[in-house]
């Protein structure tokens, strides 16, 4: 009997992005990451293409941060006492890109400034050729004040800025647009609201080439079926020619899958749950797995060991020998 | 192809007489398309009608039970290709690989640790489903020792792993009084395999390295009158179990495949290059149906289980929180307390508007059965007695020493209850609206 | 327990009150009302008064900014006396009495062709009757029942009441009494005998919708068919809570229920006062009234307790009420007039829908029709004569001015339709009565929001933007605000004005209710484009512009032709039961044969309501005719630049 091989006819295709600039282009970097560009659903390559591989960046902070689990301060070590070590650590590491977080505070206690910012870039961008990514501490005013000075310091160099919500997008857009940069556009876990503020970010009038979409997940355990099904739903709407949900999209499961008990405690817990380590680097891993299933574009990881691990699946998911 | 709920009811008599318990036609046409009740719940269907309407509401992938000693697993009956369009029903049973060439005490011990595994989620006991026993030795009766002795140190259900039809016959005759599955027939051995099944009445999985070949033995498989088939497309790692399993859950959800409408069974610990972990977790996510892992290993085995918790969570209901006290920007017991529901939408925007404006604060998310404030409130699922349960529950009094405890602005008229049911508590009247937060606290806290 | 002397100015009252009374119970026990729109929820800020001396607890200070708290103002029903004090309680505000149903009262045709010994259960006769004699000695009452079931109403059922006078009525009419029956079956069959008299009767009777905001009776001469005169009032229980939600509550404290049964009945008795002065017509020489409304109102109107129909799994205590004596309920009718409560569907969509239904013509109809009502909750019915589904959604007041800082009903003085100037953004309007204007009403917020969208002011979100060249947009109290009025131009002297809040609430009100249209569509498999007609009841859907409705996503972006509105559909639905058994049979069958959704039981209403949580809509492939202006608008900007 001869199956045949139920293949969809999708009409949309997801839009490509290119994060950093070479000199070529203005910037600095030594290699661009190009994602996006997929015209079906993950890996499915007998329907469609998947032009480029989702990539995996390295979340790194300004400074030496104060709540991080012990098993990822060992890992890092030295490397966390400045950013530009960190970052050149992570791409040895094998980063695609380097996702710097901004702190409210510096080392002892003061009000991160706009100073301070811009010479934490500048060393991360001299300390690796990588493209770069940099998030403000997470609270509107202060992000906008932090933003606008990183992203005049790396004019030109296409990094990517967040990160944009409802509630506050128009000044990080309006940096972009000065400076020549990408935005982060994040919602919560809802299909609809990802794509009004893709909307609202580009009748600002920033292409939708420079727009990535983070439309938030849940760790594992933790609400990760939710962002799952939203990804998948952005995912379909996108190849089924709905033009604003067509930007490929970024997920932080590193941040996620370590702030929960399963990873940060090593102690007092059930025995079932088995060895801390291992049950730590499985969160983080499955969590970001489990994404790429569902059509991440980007992961921001934390620990190289995951980084690696996910490499390799996404290397056997992309080996095309057919 | 699926009916819409009009069309299955321009096929039903339409006399809204209530028989199916349902007050009109319409409402149980509606519920049969979503696939709630069984067509046999009318009693007034005309045959004709009745055979249109079967064809579209079988499901489309066979229903596959197995039981042990104690504890069954149900696998398949899958009707969507996409968590959200609907739910996923039956979620995968993971099964631990052990061989009838291990030392019998080692594998007894192994076997009893397994067996005994079980790990709390929210309240949901997590485990193993089963064991799958595989015939490496070659010999009969050492076969049928092993699996006694698997059988001796758990009830779960089983799969027995044995190519050669005298060994399985051999592991059946050990697993009397329970349903395990049987591996596997493929092209040489159909035959035998299938009459052993049909005999022992247990559901047989089908080997065959590509889809024409397994089409052609299910077919035969079924016309010996065997209907509980199980599929090894012998589908090796990530990229190929990928495009093999999409394919099979494609046909049988969307083009109607019969031959095809079974569950599957993968191994993905066995996979040269493969991760066993994440290959599992992509068989979890990507249509798996009975999974056969090689290592227990409690640290990745308890990732596993929660992945399949949430894959196998139904997304028609209301996104939730879960009910608790969560800290915003490291708060102390001299922080704001606010209390809200535990409907993720709401708990978002009002954990955000806290967190952005820059205020470390304690936030009561309480049980609201996932319903937003005004909703929850309206339909009695938020009121003074609740929140003062989950207050208590949640030991906000350990969390603050200020005794004060913000109310949102919609459901003020629940401040005097509130009072009653808190006593030696402040209610406060938060704003209305989560925007206006940052500048409620501004005005009138003064920590 | 402690108590405390309160004195209430202007009226100078002293009261002494436990410690923990609420300044709105301290005032009712001085015999004083302070009015709670909100059902003394503190959310619409409208019973503040003024603490002259002494201190309160408040426990709630919404809206009341901090210049109000330091002068001392406080809301009466969020705040508890705690010591001796002296409170001033403003001037209460009233309510108009010029309602939107009067304004536009126009002759109600007569629905079909009348004639009342086929269709009307109220039939008079005279009778004929052999008078007794030594050899014919039958008593009165089997001589009057002999000479019914000549005309064929056997049995008939007779009250003492009429007992007691039939013996003086036959002979003093020479043994031809003129009667009014009560014939389920119009001419014959089973009834009950209402009057008994020498003279002929004319009877008439009500239709009555009580409306959550509104009651509305017409006047029926059951003889004519015709509508002698129609009259409403606003519903006296809008004082105890404006939504259906807040008197449900309201009815489960105290003596709550008895006390919004009261209310109604008292608006009733105003609504029969008006219908007198217009016609000379008695309350007691009606006969026959039907009554629709919306669950919750029905309960209140019968002393229901209401409480289940807001708890899931959400069961009123009746969907098809029997009938009932105007004396059992306590209304100024006759007594032995039959009082028929129209059935309702479930415990938010109501009696009002059925009828209205019926009114609308879609049981009948072969085309896909999208039925609305309106009015404080939304109601929607999707269907044609062959199936109907139907559901409620919580819009809320808002689009009847409520939950709106400068929101008010269609009355003197509101704003009823905007326009935006695209370059300079300055405003024309227009205003009910030609005067200086007080505030907005429903249609005016739609026409203003469709406005501020299409000309930029606002963006898709709803978000005003701050950084347009003009004084219009600023940031106010309630965060960013567009003025509609200056100060000098408005009645109030205050300017008048739309915040972010208030953009927020409508856009939430037109979702609930575009999200509502949506899920009944998915649902049942049709898609929102194939409707054919779209009818729209209710007050609301008189004064809007479909234009307007469109563009912010209130309606379905169809072709304007489809669109009907049919104004008070309940009140029409009503007055054909009223008129005729046989289409009130037809409302029972409709109530039966409707098929309710929850709404709240599932994730795909939020779904819907978030999607539809924009301008106009998230999906602006479903308003093509938007798209296009929309898009025209965003372009000439660009070539600008």
């Amino acid at each position: 009997m001869t199956v045949e091989i139920p293949k969809e006819k999708w009409s949309g295709q997801v839009r490509e992005v290119t994060i950093g600039a070479t000199a070529e282009d203005g910037g600095t970097r030594t290699q661009t990451l190009t994602i996006g560009g997929e015209t079906t659903l993950p890996f499915l390559h007998f329907e469609g293409n998947i032009p480029h591989r989702p990539a995996l960046a390295i979340e790194i902070r300004d400074r030496k941060p104060d709540d991080w689990s012990p098993i990822l301060m060992e890992t890092w070590g030295e490397a966390m006492e400045s950013p530009a070590a960190w970052a050149k650590a992570a791409e040895e590491a094998g980063a695609d890109l380097i996702y710097l977080v901004l702190s409210l505070t510096t080392a002892d206690g003061e009000e991160n400034t706009p100073e301070n910012v811009r010479r934490v870039v500048r060393e991360v961008l001299d300390a690796t050729g990588l493209p770069l990514a940099v998030a403000g501490p997470g609270q509107a005013d202060i992000d906008n004040e932090l933003i606008v000075p990183v992203a005049e310091e790396a004019e030109g160099e296409r990094i990517l800025l967040g990160i944009c919500e409802e509630g506050n997008y128009r000044t990080i857009v309006a940096a972009a647009l000065a400076n020549n940069h990408l935005v982060q556009s994040k919602t919560p876990m809802d299909v609809n609201l990802s794509k009004q503020l893709v909307i609202l970010i580009s009748d600002m009038g920033i292409p939708l080439e420079r727009i990535v979409m983070d439309p938030t997940t849940g760790a594992l355990g933790y609400g990760i079926e939710y962002g799952y099904s939203v990804m998948e739903r952005l995912r379909l709407a996108a190849l089924q020619g709905d033009s604003m949900t067509q930007q490929p999209m970024l997920v932080n499961p590193g941040a996620e899958a370590w702030k929960v008990k399963e990873s940060k405690v090593g102690e007092g817990v059930p025995e079932s749950w088995g060895d801390w380590q291992n049950r730590a680097l499985e969160w983080e891993a499955l969590t970001a797995s489990s994404l790429v299933q569902s059509g991440a574009d980007i992961l921001i990881l934390r620990h190289p060991e995951t980084l690696k691990r996910v490499k390799a699946m996404i290397d056997a998911l992309l080996a095309t020998a057919a | 192809m699926a009916l819409s709920g009009l069309e299955i009811y321009k096929l039903l008599p339409q006399t809204n007489c209530k028989d199916c318990d349902f007050p009109t036609c319409l409402a149980f046409a509606m519920k049969l398309a979503a696939k709630q009740v069984e067509l046999k719940d009318c009693p007034h269907i005309s045959d004709e009608a009745a055979e249109k309407l079967e064809s579209a509401s079988a499901p489309p992938i066979r229903l596959i039970k197995l039981h042990g000693e104690d504890g069954t697993v149900e696998v398949g009956n899958e009707t969507v290709l996409y968590r959200h369009e609907k739910t996923f029903f039956h979620k995968p049973g993971l099964f631990l690989h052990v061989r009838d060439d291990e030392d019998l005490e080692a594998l007894k011990a192994k076997v009893a640790e397994a067996d005994a595994f079980s790990v709390d989620y929210v309240g949901i006991d997590l485990y193993l489903d089963g064991f799958a026993v595989e015939a490496v030795s070659g010999n009969a009766e050492n076969f049928k020792k092993t699996v006694a002795a698997v059988i001796a140190g758990s009830k779960k259900p089983l799969i027995l792993i044995a190519p050669e039809p005298d060994l399985a016959k051999a592991g059946l005759e050990a697993t009397e009084g329970s349903r395990p599955l049987l591996y596997a027939a493929n092209a040489e051995n159909w035959e035998a395999m299938a009459d052993i099944a049909k005999n022992a009445d247990v559901p047989l999985v089908v080997h065959a390295e590509n889809l024409d070949d397994m089409a052609d033995l299910t077919k035969k498989l079924q016309d010996k009158g065997l209907e509980d088939l199980v599929l090894d497309p012998a589908a090796g790692g990530y990229l190929q179990s990928l495009h093999t399993f999409t394919t099979l859950r494609r046909l049988a959800v969307k083009s109607n495949f019969r031959p095809l409408g079974f569950p599957i069974i993968s191994f993905p610990g066995a996979q040269d290059g493969a991760d066993e972990s994440l290959l599992t977790a992509q068989h979890i996510a990507k249509y798996g149906g009975f999974i056969v892992i090689e290592n227990f290993e409690p640290a990745i085995l308890y990732p596993l289980l929660v992945l399949r918790q949430n894959i196998y969570t139904d997304p028609q209901k209301p996104i939730q929180v879960k009910p608790g006290i969560y800290e915003i920007n490291n708060p102390t017991d001299e922080s704001p307390l606010l209390v809200t529901t535990n409907f993720s939408i709401t708990y978002f925007a009002i954990a955000n508007e806290v967190e952005s404006a820059g205020w470390p604060g304690w936030l009561l998310v309480t049980d609201a059965e996932g319903m937003s404030v005004l909703t929850a409130w309206a339909a009695g699922k938020f009121d003074a007695e609740r929140i003062a349960k989950d207050a208590k529950l949640f030991g906000a009094g350990e969390k603050v020493k200020h005794k004060k405890i913000i109310l949102p602005g919609h459901v003020s008229v629940l401040s005097g209850e509130l009072e009653e049911e808190l006593p030696g508590w402040e209610v406060m009247v938060g704003p209305r609206e989560a925007v206006d937060i940052g500048s409620y606290l501004k005005t009138v806290w003064q920590a | 327990m402690a108590t405390h002397k309160v004195k209430l100015l202007p009226e100078e009252k002293s009261v002494e009150v436990p410690t923990g009374t609420l300044i709105t119970e301290a005032a009712i026990s001085a015999g004083l009302e302070i009015t709670q729109p909100c059902g003394g929820q503190g959310r619409c800020g409208r019973c503040a008064v003024k603490v002259e001396e002494g201190v309160v607890r408040k426990r709630s200070t919404i809206r009341l900014n901090a210049d109000d708290l330091e002068s001392g103002w406080a809301l009466a029903c969020q705040s508890l006396i705690e010591g001796d004090a002296v409170i001033s309680i403003p001037e209460q505000e009233r309510i108009e009495r010029r309602l939107v149903t009067e304004q536009t009262a126009r002759a109600i045709e007569l629905p079909f062709d009348y004639i009342p010994a086929e269709t009307q259960s109220i039939q008079t006769r005279q009778l004929s009757l052999n008078p007794p004699t030594l050899d014919d000695s039958q008593d009165d009452l089997a001589r009057l029942q002999g000479a019914l079931q000549e005309l064929g109403y056997h049995p008939v059922e007779i009250s003492l009441l009429l007992l007691q006078r039939i013996g003086p009525v036959l002979r003093e009419s020479d043994w031809k009494p003129h009667v009014l029956l009560d014939a389920p079956t119009p001419g014959s069959g089973p009834a009950r005998l209402i009057e008994i008299g020498a003279s002929p009767f004319h009877p008439h009777g009500v239709a009555l919708d009580i409306g959550t905001t509104t009651v509305t009776a017409y006047l029926v001469d059951l003889i004519s068919g015709k509508v002698k005169a129609s009259a409403a009032e606003y519903n006296g229980q809008i004082a105890r809570g404006e939504d259906v939600i807040s008197r449900i509550i309201y009815a489960g404290k105290g003596n709550g229920l008895s006390e919004l049964g009261t209310l109604v009945r008292e608006t009733i008795q105003i609504v029969l006062e008006k219908l007198q002065r217009r016609t000379g017509v008695p309350p007691d020489e009606i006969f026959k009234v039907t009554v629709a409304g919306n669950t919750t109102m029905i309960h209140l109107f019968l002393r229901l307790p209401p409480e289940t129909i807001r708890l899931t799994p959400y069961i009123p205590a009746v969907n098809h009420p029997p009938r009932f004596l105007a004396s059992d309920l306590d209304l100024p009718f006759h007594p032995l007039a039959s009082v028929d409560c129209l059935p309702g569907i479930a415990s938010y969509v109501g009696a009002d829908i059925s009828a209205g239904v019926l009114a609308s013509g879609l049981s009948e109809n072969d085309a896909l029709t999208l039925f609305i009502d309106v009015g404080t909750n939304g109601e929607i019915v999707l269907g044609n004569r062959d199936w109907m589904l139907t559901c409620a959604c919580s819009a809320g007041p808002a689009f009847e001015g409520a939950g709106v800082v400068d929101g008010m009903r269609a009355t003197q003085g509101a704003i009823e339709e905007v326009w935006v100037h695209s370059d300079t953004f300055e405003p024309t309007y227009r205003v009910i009565g030609g005067e200086k204007p007080r505030g907005i009403c429903g249609s005016g917020l739609i026409s203003l929001l469709s406005e501020l969208f299409v000309t930029g002011v606002i963006d898709r979100a709803g978000s005003v933007k701050l950084d347009l060249d003009t004084s219009r947009v600023r940031q106010g109290d309630h965060g960013p605000e567009y003025v509609v009025a200056w100060a000098d131009e408005s009645d109030t002297k205050r300017d008048i004005v739309l915040t972010k809040v208030d953009v927020d609430n409508l856009m939430r009100a037109k979702a609930a209710i575009y999200a509502g249209f949506s899920v009944l569509a998915d649902s049942i498999g049709v898609d929102l484009a194939d409707v054919q007609q779209v009818l729209v009841g209710g007050a609301f859907g008189k004064y809007i512009n479909i234009e307007n409705a469109i563009n912010i996503g209130l309606l379905p972006d169809l072709p304007w032709d489809r669109f009907h509105f049919l104004g008070n559909t309940a009140a029409l639905g009503t007055y054909m039961g009223l008129l005729s058994n046989e289409l009130r049979m037809q409302i029972r069958d409709i109530a039966n044969r409707m098929t309710y959704m929850e709404l709240s039981a599932d994730n795909s209403f939020y779904d819907a309501f978030t999607a539809a949580l924009f301008l106009p809509h998230t999906n602006i492939a479903h308003f093509p005719s938007v798209a296009k202006i929309w898009g025209d608008e965003v372009d000439n900007k660009k070539e600008e630049k």
